[in-house]
């Protein structure tokens, strides 16, 4: 009995912000005291699709750029951290993977402000993209330490031993065995640039509108039922891809 | 593969290079020497910050909404795998935890702005069910002064992240096993839980908690959306205060990235302490 009462709980509890946030979509006129919608409409709906919204370039953008974050971080976390193994004071190296934990996104973006506008890259996808990648690389190669051990090097020893080239060894042997734990990382790596908010919105300075930037912007506005949209827009990838693989969500370095 | 010879040098110079020259920058800038308005080298903003308790409010409140959020997912987190470990292995609840992971924070955020404040659903209901007669009767729960709105949105967030962190260390460690070979020598299952389980999974899990306190601290898209002007949390403090139009506060906001920075790098210190210290331990 205390079990069910206890997941029932926790079903009500995580179910009602997609409920909420649905009945905000598709709510009309939707105020003070009503409990409920008086009327439906598909209006903010159909709206994704009107020329002059910018949510679904929103989309576009947000997935552009969480994509490319998960790719670049996840392909150099990879290299940088075989070099990091390999180095004469691996821990070392670690430890400093660690230093873009202790500044929070929003504070990193403020720092490295002053140097992004002298590259001229205050205000564009570029410069976004570069301070993300100032949390998301050190986070993949920390995350892809774990399979740099002996075990990898014995492997590629002997993938050259019996007669592999290095790219023979990296595209039969290595890829392979790293796949689930790149998996992992391109997941999280993804899911870091496609939460990100604070970095975003100082670093593009109004110019790249992601999603979580739309979402601010319409809050700011008190356009609840866009805003309800741009947040449920943002929850899909992520619930996709829960779906499809909970246990790369979980890991941390 | 190959060894990149330039590889280590070039990631130092992007991922610790740009931070610490933006650092560095926060401190020339914190003593006049560089920014758009920099007069050369001047103590005053440094000074200033002994009379400025802005700075201050806003790093107590921090450490109030980290310590409070941390704490209360922690302790719901323990209490859901020491006390509830059948409900835990029953569908649905292992997957019904992840659920939270894949919500952003400013997501999280807007539903409970939606959800608590005074014009919200639950005051709707209250005010329907005949509970509260006006908007105002209904308590503020969001942008509110203990930040009480801010602490629910990061227990959300962070209670069942920990939930499934204790549980694979609770597996992981045999900890079943070992209940029922305390239970056998005499033990009750209190004694087990307080004694051997929960010391054995905080200590375990103490990394990954501290790095959910320092995010905590640093935490900007909660706060903006539900917290008040004042006091604000760090990093809405700095942001705001970089923001504003009027230049000559850059110096005094830069002095406050530098401090909050270096305060949160030592607690990063102390994290890599308990990482190696781990490391040890297991051999």
């Amino acid at each position: 009995m205390r079990s069910r009462l206890l997941i029932f709980f926790l079903v009500i509890l995580f179910a009602l912000p997609f409920g909420l946030l649905g009945l905000l979509a598709v709510g009309e006129g939707w105020r003070f005291p009503d409990a409920l919608p008086p009327a439906y409409s598909l209006e903010p709906l159909r709206g994704l699709i009107a020329a002059d919204n910018g949510l679904l370039a929103g989309l576009g953008q947000s997935l552009l750029l969480a994509g490319a974050v998960a790719v670049l971080a996840t392909a150099g976390g990879f290299v940088v951290a075989r070099a990091v193994a390999r180095s004469r004071r691996p821990g070392r190296w670690t430890a400093l993977s660690y230093l873009p934990y202790a500044l929070p996104p929003v504070l990193l973006a403020v720092l490295i402000q002053p140097f992004i506008i002298r590259m001229h890259l205050s205000g564009s996808v570029g410069g976004v993209l570069l301070g993300l990648l100032l949390v998301a690389l050190p986070f993949a190669t920390l995350l892809l330490s774990s399979f740099w051990t002996q075990r990898a090097t014995e492997y590629e020893q002997l993938a050259s031993t019996l007669g592999c080239t290095p790219r023979q060894a990296l595209r039969w042997v290595l890829l392979p065995l790293a796949a689930p734990l790149l998996r992992t990382t391109l997941v999280q790596t993804f899911l870091l640039g496609w939460f990100d908010f604070g970095l975003t919105n100082v670093l593009s300075v109004g110019k790249v509108r992601t999603l979580t930037v739309q979402v601010f912007t319409y809050v700011g506005e008190a356009n609840g039922p866009l805003a309800a949209v741009a947040s449920l827009l943002l929850l899909l990838p992520p619930a996709l891809l829960l779906l499809a693989n909970k246990s790369a969500l979980l890991r941390k370095p | 593969m190959k060894p990149l010879k330039p590889l280590l040098p070039l990631y130092a110079l992007l991922v610790i290079g740009l931070p610490l020259a933006g650092l560095g920058y926060a401190l020339l800038g914190s003593v006049g020497v560089v920014g758009p308005l920099a007069e050369g080298f001047t103590g005053r903003y440094w000074q200033a910050l002994a009379h400025d308790t802005g700075l201050l409010y806003a790093a107590a409140f921090s450490l109030w909404i980290a310590v409070a959020s941390v704490g209360i997912s922690v302790v719901l987190a323990l209490a859901l795998v020491l006390r509830a470990q059948p409900s835990l292995r029953r569908t649905p609840l292992p997957g019904l935890l992840y659920v939270p992971l894949v919500m952003p924070a400013l997501v999280m955020a807007f539903y409970l702005f939606q959800l608590l404040s005074r014009a919200g659903w639950l005051s709707r209901i209250s005010f329907q069910l005949g509970l509260t007669g006006s908007i105002e009767a209904f308590p503020e729960l969001v942008q509110d002064a203990a930040g009480v709105g801010i602490i629910l949105a990061h227990v959300l967030l962070t209670f069942p992240f920990l939930t499934l962190l204790f549980q694979a260390i609770y597996q992981e460690s045999r900890l079943a096993e070992l209940s029922q070979l305390t239970s056998t020598l005499g033990a009750s299952a209190g004694q087990f839980r307080r004694r051997i389980a929960a010391p054995l999974l905080l200590r375990r899990a103490a990394p990954t908690v501290l790095l959910s306190f320092i995010a905590t601290l640093g935490a900007y898209d909660i706060p903006l959306l539900l917290g008040r002007p004042y006091p604000q949390m760090l990093s809405v403090f700095i942001a705001t205060k970089l923001q504003r139009f009027d230049l000559r506060e850059l110096p005094a906001a830069y002095l406050a990235g530098f401090l909050v920075a270096a305060g949160l790098l030592g607690l990063i210190l102390v994290l890599l302490r308990l990482v190696n210290r781990g490391k040890v331990e297991a051999g």
